[in-house]
């Protein structure tokens, strides 16, 4: 045990190294009490996370060079880290202001004070899982996340289908954790530590049983499966994106899974990477098993699985739902080569992901606003009743798809080339076959919006100004960052470096 | 075969019993009763392993508040003066189908347990285990606490919110 | 006091538990119980942990089973208020009954 004096120094040092996801949680403090002292105010929590979502964001960007560990080694900050919270931020910024424009929320819901404090509780529990490096802080942020998302989901309770989703999803969530603790307690009596850092260093030095390396490691993974919707990890992905309010769908398909992927990342890299010093390019694996075989396994289940199923879907959500899935398959792809090429092309591709799926989610919700449906057959002629929407949406579509001019075909394009670099032809021949299966539903919705009901008389839907504002600032990104990437893929290549420790 | 060991046997049977008739009882308030004999044959163990402190909470909180709550819900759920206490379970293909998979998962972890050979040091501190936790709460693992307090206060929010009636 | 009975008794002991606990979730279609053989799950674990803390006089084992046990009851507390707003809206608690969604 450390000398008082010592200990005080470093728990100082610690403090100024957590600004961030300090000022999150005073920021869920002060809406909290806000919501309970001034309960006529409509949206008042929203604003306050509002200015708690940029206050972090400037403590973020002070950060922006430092490399070190916090909290007696519980808690570490570096670029890759630094990356993915820009990226969270930026989507827990946009999710609040399309729960803005969400009619069901504020006709279906009981008031919004807590909607809003309960996504800046879990902006917090995403913030602590992407910079974590001891077993037990992922365990709490993992929960944080997810217990906040099993209310959010369940948020409209009135509505049939969230109390159900909600469900759903708690049952599967619990039972999905409860399986990672229990790899994580095989993973310590066979190593001895919690700590990332320090079961490298034992694997490093001493042989273990591999059998049960492999069976703890796969119940681990079950829990970050199911953050990310991998398959077979997937079962609850279709209904709670259903069922939830369309905000929060949104949020879980870029947020959560961003968190899911980064502490998979840091995971597999801090524990397994062999420490041979100046070699860091190029992972090395401890231990006889061949994680990149069992990662790709994955990565074509998910994309295979969420494109075929996709096909046959007819509501829209549930479509998104499943092609979220796809994406996260694409993800893993990248995932699986384990080498600095392969996270950069992850870093690029989330923050692509992100305005394009915010986007199409947000037209979802414009369009549900007016006609109160998401079945994609009440969408026929919508391109004639609400020429804006229906543009920005088939920008969303062919962004999605990958391709070119727009946003994700460069992540596809950098996915691919780190995949084909690393000696997996296979996988990228996969991965092209899927893009090209997604096609399919994704042109479904623009073929109902354009050429189906093309001469009805049907009204044309209204909405405010200020949505389509909002509206612009995903669509424009996503054209513009498909022609002007380069700074994108020079600040992912600078953050692909992972911090090892000391 | 001396005191403890046969201390051990008894409380292994409870649970292994207890667990059983909670996962197979028709009757909810049967599983929930046998579900706090489960909890306190775990709280027995803890004591064993010389973890007191964990004992004492595991016997507050699981029994006294987790089940607490569980007989609450089960209450408020269930038409206790109609007929519907009892539940099924599925049919008999996918009860089939979970029992070999169980089966199958069940012997390979005894396998992988009967055979590894665990990470054993010298022992690190000794001493009172409720001392012990305290210090390592607020030095050590003073992160993970004040996480937790953050999640259990979300925690109340949600759980506040969802259960109001109106 | 640990040298009468082996770690693995323990460990075998938990490992019959977690999959005891996973058969109820798997074959239950009562939210409820399903809850509670989460709940056994979750105690299997924290057995696991305690073990091997004790074998070795480690702490960080009992720390993580201080730990999952607030989240236990945190996650029973929003379990169980999801299952009583879903028993207001559709007057049922059988997960096979709410299926509003299908594949």
């Amino acid at each position: 045990m450390l000398g008082l004096d010592q200990f005080i120094a470093e728990l100082n040092k610690s403090i100024s190294m957590f600004l961030p996801e300090t000022a999150l949680v005073i920021a869920f403090l002060v809406a909290l009490l806000l919501d309970l002292m001034f309960k006529k105010s409509k949206n008042l929590t929203g604003y306050t996370a509002l200015i708690g979502f940029l206050v972090t964001g400037y403590f973020l960007f002070k950060q922006m060079n430092m490399q070190s560990t916090a909290f007696s080694n519980m808690f570490v900050i570096d670029q890759f880290g630094i990356f993915m919270k820009w990226v969270i931020l930026l989507s827990s910024i946009g999710v609040v202001l399309i729960s803005f424009f969400t009619n069901e929320l504020y006709e279906k819901a009981k008031g919004v004070g807590e909607y809003f404090t309960l996504i800046i509780g879990m902006a917090f529990g995403m913030f602590l899982l992407v910079g974590s490096s001891n077993l037990i802080i992922i365990y709490l942020a993992i929960e944080t996340m997810s217990l906040s998302s099993y209310v959010l989901a369940g948020y409209t309770k009135e509505v049939k289908r969230a109390s159900e989703a909600s469900l759903k999803y708690v049952i599967f969530g619990a039972v999905s954790s409860g399986i990672m603790i229990y790899g994580i307690s095989i993973l310590f009596g066979l190593t001895g530590s919690l700590n990332l850092f320090e079961i490298n260093r034992f694997l490093a030095a001493n042989p273990v049983n591999n059998f049960a390396l492999f069976l703890s490691v796969i119940m681990i993974l079950s829990g970050f499966g199911y953050k990310i919707s991998a398959v077979p990890f997937h079962f609850w992905t279709p209904d709670v994106y259903e069922g939830a309010p369309v905000p929060i769908t949104a949020y879980l398909s870029v947020a959560s899974k961003a968190a899911g992927f980064a502490i998979l990342l840091r995971f597999f890299k801090v524990t397994f990477l062999d420490s041979v010093p100046g070699n860091d390019s190029v992972w090395t694996l401890l231990g006889s098993i061949d994680w990149h075989f069992v990662i790709a396994i994955l990565a074509v289940l998910s994309m295979t699985l969420g494109n075929l199923v996709a096909l046959w879907q007819t509501n829209v959500k549930r479509i998104l739902a499943y092609s979220s899935i796809a994406h996260a398959g694409y993800m893993l792809m990248a995932v699986s080569t384990m080498d600095d090429a392969g996270v950069a092309s992850v870093l690029i591709y989330f923050f692509m992901y992100m305005v394009m799926n915010l986007g199409a989610f947000y037209v979802v919700a414009l369009i549900a606003n007016n006609i109160g449906s998401e079945e994609i057959d009440d969408y026929n002629g919508l391109g004639y009743r609400a020429p804006i929407l229906g543009i920005c949406m088939t920008l969303f579509l062919i962004s999605l798809t990958g391709l070119p001019p727009t946003a994700g075909f460069i992540g596809k394009l950098y996915v691919f080339s780190a995949v084909v670099k690393a000696g997996y032809i296979w996988l990228a021949v996969v991965g092209v076959i899927n893009s090209v299966i997604s096609l399919f539903y994704y042109v479904k919705i623009f073929r109902n919006m354009y050429l189906n009901d093309v001469d009805s008389n049907k009204s044309k839907l209204t909405y405010s100004p200020a949505s389509i504002v909002l509206l612009f600032v995903f669509a424009i990104p996503t054209l513009y960052l498909g022609i002007f990437f380069n700074d994108i893929v020079k600040w992912a290549s600078y953050s692909a470096n992972i911090f090892m420790g000391k | 075969m001396d005191l403890v060991g046969l201390a051990f046997y008894f409380l292994a049977a409870l649970i292994v019993i207890s667990a059983a008739i909670v996962v197979f009882s028709k009757n909810i308030m049967y599983s929930a009763f046998s579900l706090m004999f489960t909890f306190f044959g775990v709280a027995g163990l803890y004591v064993l392993l010389n973890a007191d402190f964990l004992a004492v909470t595991q016997i507050m909180v699981y029994i006294g508040g987790i089940l607490v709550l569980i007989i609450f819900g089960v209450m408020l759920t269930t038409r206790i003066t109609g007929v519907d206490v009892k539940s099924n379970s599925l049919g008999k293909i996918q009860v089939g189908i979970a029992g070999l998979l169980s089966t199958i998962i069940a012997i390979s972890l005894i396998v992988v347990f009967s055979s590894t050979k665990w990470f054993l040091s010298e022992p690190k501190v000794s001493g009172d285990s409720t001392k012990l936790i305290g210090n390592e709460l607020l030095t050590n693992y003073l992160l993970a606490f004040e996480a937790a307090s953050v999640l259990l206060l979300i925690a109340i929010i949600g759980a506040a919110f969802i259960a109001r009636r109106k | 006091m640990q040298e009468s009975v082996p770690l693995n008794y323990y460990l075998i002991l938990s490992a019959i538990f977690f999959v005891m606990g996973a058969v109820g979730v798997l074959t239950r279609r009562n939210a409820i119980i399903i809850f509670m053989s989460i709940e056994m799950m979750l105690n299997a674990v924290n057995l696991t942990f305690v073990s091997f803390s004790s074998y070795n006089s480690d702490p960080a084992g009992q720390m993580f089973v201080f730990f999952v046990m607030a989240v236990a009851a945190a996650e029973a507390a929003i379990g169980l208020a999801i299952v009583l707003a879903l028993y207001r809206n559709q007057q049922t608690v059988y997960v096979d009954k709410v299926n509003l969604m299908k594949w």
